[in-house]
């Protein structure tokens, strides 16, 4: 029964594209229809016809599953010491899920100003895990690169939605390790050290204020555009004899032998909601109220709104250098509300006085 | 249509209906100056209308900011000036001068003039400092002609 | 016997209701008057209207507490870490009630001035943003040349605010003053500050200002301002003709550019309500503080 089941969820989780390895480079763009075999999450809403009376029975039933969902107890709080793994720089930590919740100034010890992004961490939880001899992601036509490493699967799931939103198939991966279906899903690559059981709830103190991510994010999507917004080309004069090329890209390859367009030529085309990395940016606070984190910059991808993924960074020279709580920090009641960096000026205290030197 | 969507763009509608933009009053090649230091050729330039022309701004943008040295065409002679203040915007906490303001220098940096009658930024400290190096032209005294800062 | 005392009863409750029907005809008042009075009364202790005032009131004083009205970036959490953040600046520096058209002078710690300090004297000619972006600009004419300088309102490096002259203008910004003739931005450094007695309206200044000849920065004319007096001496026809032409009088009318422009009242109640009281606070704290100045004062000139 236990390895009909596994296989169950393992057809599943290959029609859902969790185990594909998605290699793409900017050259062949987004796909704009998914693929024939592909199991979409949402359900075609239709009338049920309901009584009122079974409306409200299926709604009841709806919160007190909820309720069941929210108290749930964190399987390391109880788990205590025994089974802690010792972090290595080596080892590969699970990430979050994340929404980008806007942008404002945050200014420096040493009164700078900069623009910090707010990302909230939205009711993250372990799903499952798929043992590295398991997992078998889908095949792809071109494997560019391998991991040398033995990596398991890790599915991590934010914000709870009402099951009977989504489809059956999508319901079903949830159902069999008790949980209700999250609206967003993610596959991270651990360690096998780094596993973490089912139902864990992942917090913004995964993270330490002062480490660097890598944050992996769908940009804005800008529909077709032309080449002087999609590449940056300077475009041509607007006057001085020119007619009707003022943002055309001109020459587009050389005559002779080589009379054709090379591969790769930037041209006007669909611009954005691609999937694209920022990698290396730093944390300046931590709230643990709202699970909120303070990253350095605007470049993260995406309007506000939209869900990011959270990685610890590969660059190596901003990797972890200390261990961080690992495998997550389990959640606790009496830690700081805020957590800020060494270089950041916290809004309540005193101004800022130079000294004269 | 055109028209309105021309007053939305920009706050100041332009007569051309072309430029929609407000200029940047950058310093560039050909720009006006104001000499603000009391020395004879700055005095009388600017007192017969002839503000002096920017015919080289030493840095590699081709624009000055505030501390950079230019090449000024006055009265027929070429001088050097280090800019003091500008109209173009500015960042936080930086003055904007109603005008693009020089004060004349020779090639060692020593100031033609003997006092700066406006006030100065005191961000131009730092930036004259960095530039200063120790065989090189000494920036620093132009800071000691100058009467107030703000 | 019980059933005729309830019918009498009925019909003294007929007869009550008739003549009160009767009365409200009588007294001409408007329907609508009499129910927003009941509204009132049925309402616990007068909550609301305090409400409402402290929106009217809030809006003004603390432009920068509502957020930027474009949907494209509003989000409930990130406005309400912004507004605690602004909170706690508050309360480490007392920044107070100020508009356009008001004189400030301002201390920031400035790491290339010599004593570290730098303070500024000017009016405020502009105040925009939203949240912890907003910044003001103020203006002076130092040495008779004009300055501007530009400042975060909740940059920690400013160490004081001080308003010199509390009061507003005509206009809503006053870029125009780059233009005036430089006695109407000239303010000396050493200006003391005026205090207005308590309860007293900020007084709105009705001072017209001379423009300079032309060319100016901006097409001023086009602007409809109040605040300048000579605009039309410097004008030729065909500035009139064409400022005719790019008049818009129909966007007064447009109310979808003022929703877009605006944050709806229900929001600005609920954003009030979380951030009043603090406010309220911090305000009575500068009350205590400036009362205890002015006793403080005069107490050196004694000894």
């Amino acid at each position: 029964m236990a390895s009909f089941n596994l296989k169950n969820i393992c057809i599943s989780l290959s029609k859902l594209r969790i185990g594909h390895a998605v290699t793409r480079s900017h050259s062949n763009g987004p796909r704009y229809r998914p693929p024939y075999w592909f199991a979409s999450k949402e359900r075609v809403m239709t009338n049920d016809y309901l009584t009122q009376e079974n409306k409200q029975f299926v709604e009841e039933v709806m919160k007190d599953k909820m309720k069941v969902q929210a108290e749930l107890e964190s399987p390391l709080a109880n788990n205590g010491d025994q089974s802690i793994q010792q972090w290595a720089p080596t080892t590969r930590r699970v990430g979050v899920i994340a929404r980008k919740i806007g942008n404002y100034p945050i200014w420096s010890k040493d009164g700078k100003k900069m623009l910090a992004t707010l990302l909230q961490v939205v009711d993250n939880h372990v799903v499952k895990y798929i043992p590295p001899e398991e997992f078998k992601p889908m095949k792809t036509c071109k494997v560019n690169w391998r991991e040398k490493r033995r990596l398991g699967c890790l599915l991590v799931g934010s914000e709870t939605i009402d099951p009977s939103t989504v489809t059956k198939d999508y319901c079903g991966l949830f159902d069999s390790v008790g949980m209700l279906p999250k609206k967003h899903l993610c596959r991270f690559m651990v360690s096998p050290e780094a596993v973490l059981p089912t139902g864990t709830p992942l917090l913004a103190t995964h993270f330490r204020a002062g480490d660097y991510l890598d944050i992996r994010a769908k940009t804005i999507d800008r529909g077709f555009q032309g080449v002087m917004k999609r590449w940056g080309f300077k475009g041509m004069p607007a006057s001085h004899g020119v007619t009707k090329t003022h943002r055309r890209p001109g020459n587009i390859g050389a005559g002779g032998e080589k009379a054709r367009v090379w591969p790769g030529t930037k041209m006007p085309g669909h611009m954005g909601n691609r999937w694209r990395t920022l990698r290396g940016v730093k944390i300046l606070r931590i709230n643990t109220k709202h699970n909120v984190l303070w990253t350095l910059g605007v470049a993260i991808p995406g309007e506000t709104g939209a869900m990011c993924y959270l990685y610890d960074t590969i660059l190596p020279l901003r990797k972890l250098k200390s261990s961080p709580p690992f495998p997550t920090h389990p959640p606790a009641d009496d830690l700081p509300i805020e957590y800020y960096d060494e270089s950041i000026h916290p809004y309540d205290n005193p101004t800022v006085t130079y000294e004269e030197a | 249509m055109f028209r309105t969507l021309l007053n939305k763009l920009s706050t100041v509608p332009s007569s051309c209906g072309f430029h929609t933009t407000a200029c940047l009053n950058e310093v560039r090649l050909l720009t006006r100056l104001r000499v603000v230091d009391n020395s004879e050729i700055g005095k009388r330039a600017m007192a017969e209308g002839k503000p002096p022309k920017v015919i080289c701004v030493y840095n590699k943008k081709g624009v000055g900011y505030i501390g950079d040295r230019v090449m000024v065409a006055i009265k027929g002679q070429k001088k050097k000036g280090i800019l003091v203040g500008l109209k173009q915007t500015q960042k936080v906490k930086v003055p904007k001068f109603d005008s693009n303001n020089v004060v004349l220098i020779d090639d060692n940096g020593t100031p033609l003039g003997s006092r700066i009658h406006v006030p100065i930024p005191t961000i131009l400290r730092t930036v004259l400092k960095e530039r200063t190096h120790a065989k090189g032209a000494d920036y620093t005294k132009l800071l000691a002609i100058a009467t107030r800062f703000v | 016997m019980a059933l005729a005392i309830r019918r009498t009863s009925d019909i003294l409750c007929a007869a009550r209701w008739l003549i009160r029907r009767d009365c409200r005809v009588l007294s001409t008042l408007p329907e609508k008057a009499e129910i927003s009075q009941e509204v009132v009364v049925r309402r616990p202790a007068g909550r609301r209207p305090i409400a409402n005032e402290a929106v009217l009131e809030s809006r003004h004083i603390y432009p920068e507490f509502l957020p930027d009205p474009n949907p494209d970036w509003r989000n409930s959490l990130r406005e309400k870490l912004e507004r605690a953040d602004m909170l706690k600046r508050r309360s480490q520096i007392d920044i107070p009630e100020f508009y356009v058209g008001s004189i400030l002078a301002v201390t920031i710690s400035d790491p290339h001035a010599q004593t570290k300090t730098t303070r500024f004297v000017g009016i405020c000619i502009e105040r925009k943003g939203c949240g912890l972006r907003a910044e003001f600009t103020l203006r002076n004419v130092v040495d008779h040349q004009g300055v501007e300088v530009r400042y975060d309102l909740y940059d920690p490096t400013i160490q004081k605010i001080q308003v010199l002259r509390l009061e507003k203008r005509l206009d809503e910004k006053l870029l125009y003053l780059r233009d005036a003739l430089p006695e109407y931005s000239t303010f000396p450094f050493d200006m003391d500050p005026e205090i207005l007695p308590e309860g007293t309206p900020v007084p709105i200044n009705p001072v017209q200002v001379k423009l300079k000849p032309r060319p100016w920065l901006e097409k001023w004319e086009r602007q409809e301002l109040k605040g300048v007096s000579n605009i039309e001496e410097h004008l030729k026809g065909k500035d009139r003709i064409r400022r005719e032409l790019r008049k818009t009088p129909w966007e007064k009318y447009d109310l979808m550019k003022q929703y877009r422009k605006t944050i709806p009242i229900e929001d600005q109640s609920e954003i009030w309500a979380e951030v009043h009281n603090q406010l309220q606070q911090l305000q009575l704290s500068r009350k205590k503080m400036a009362r205890k100045r002015t006793f403080t004062a005069p107490k050196p000139q004694l000894g």
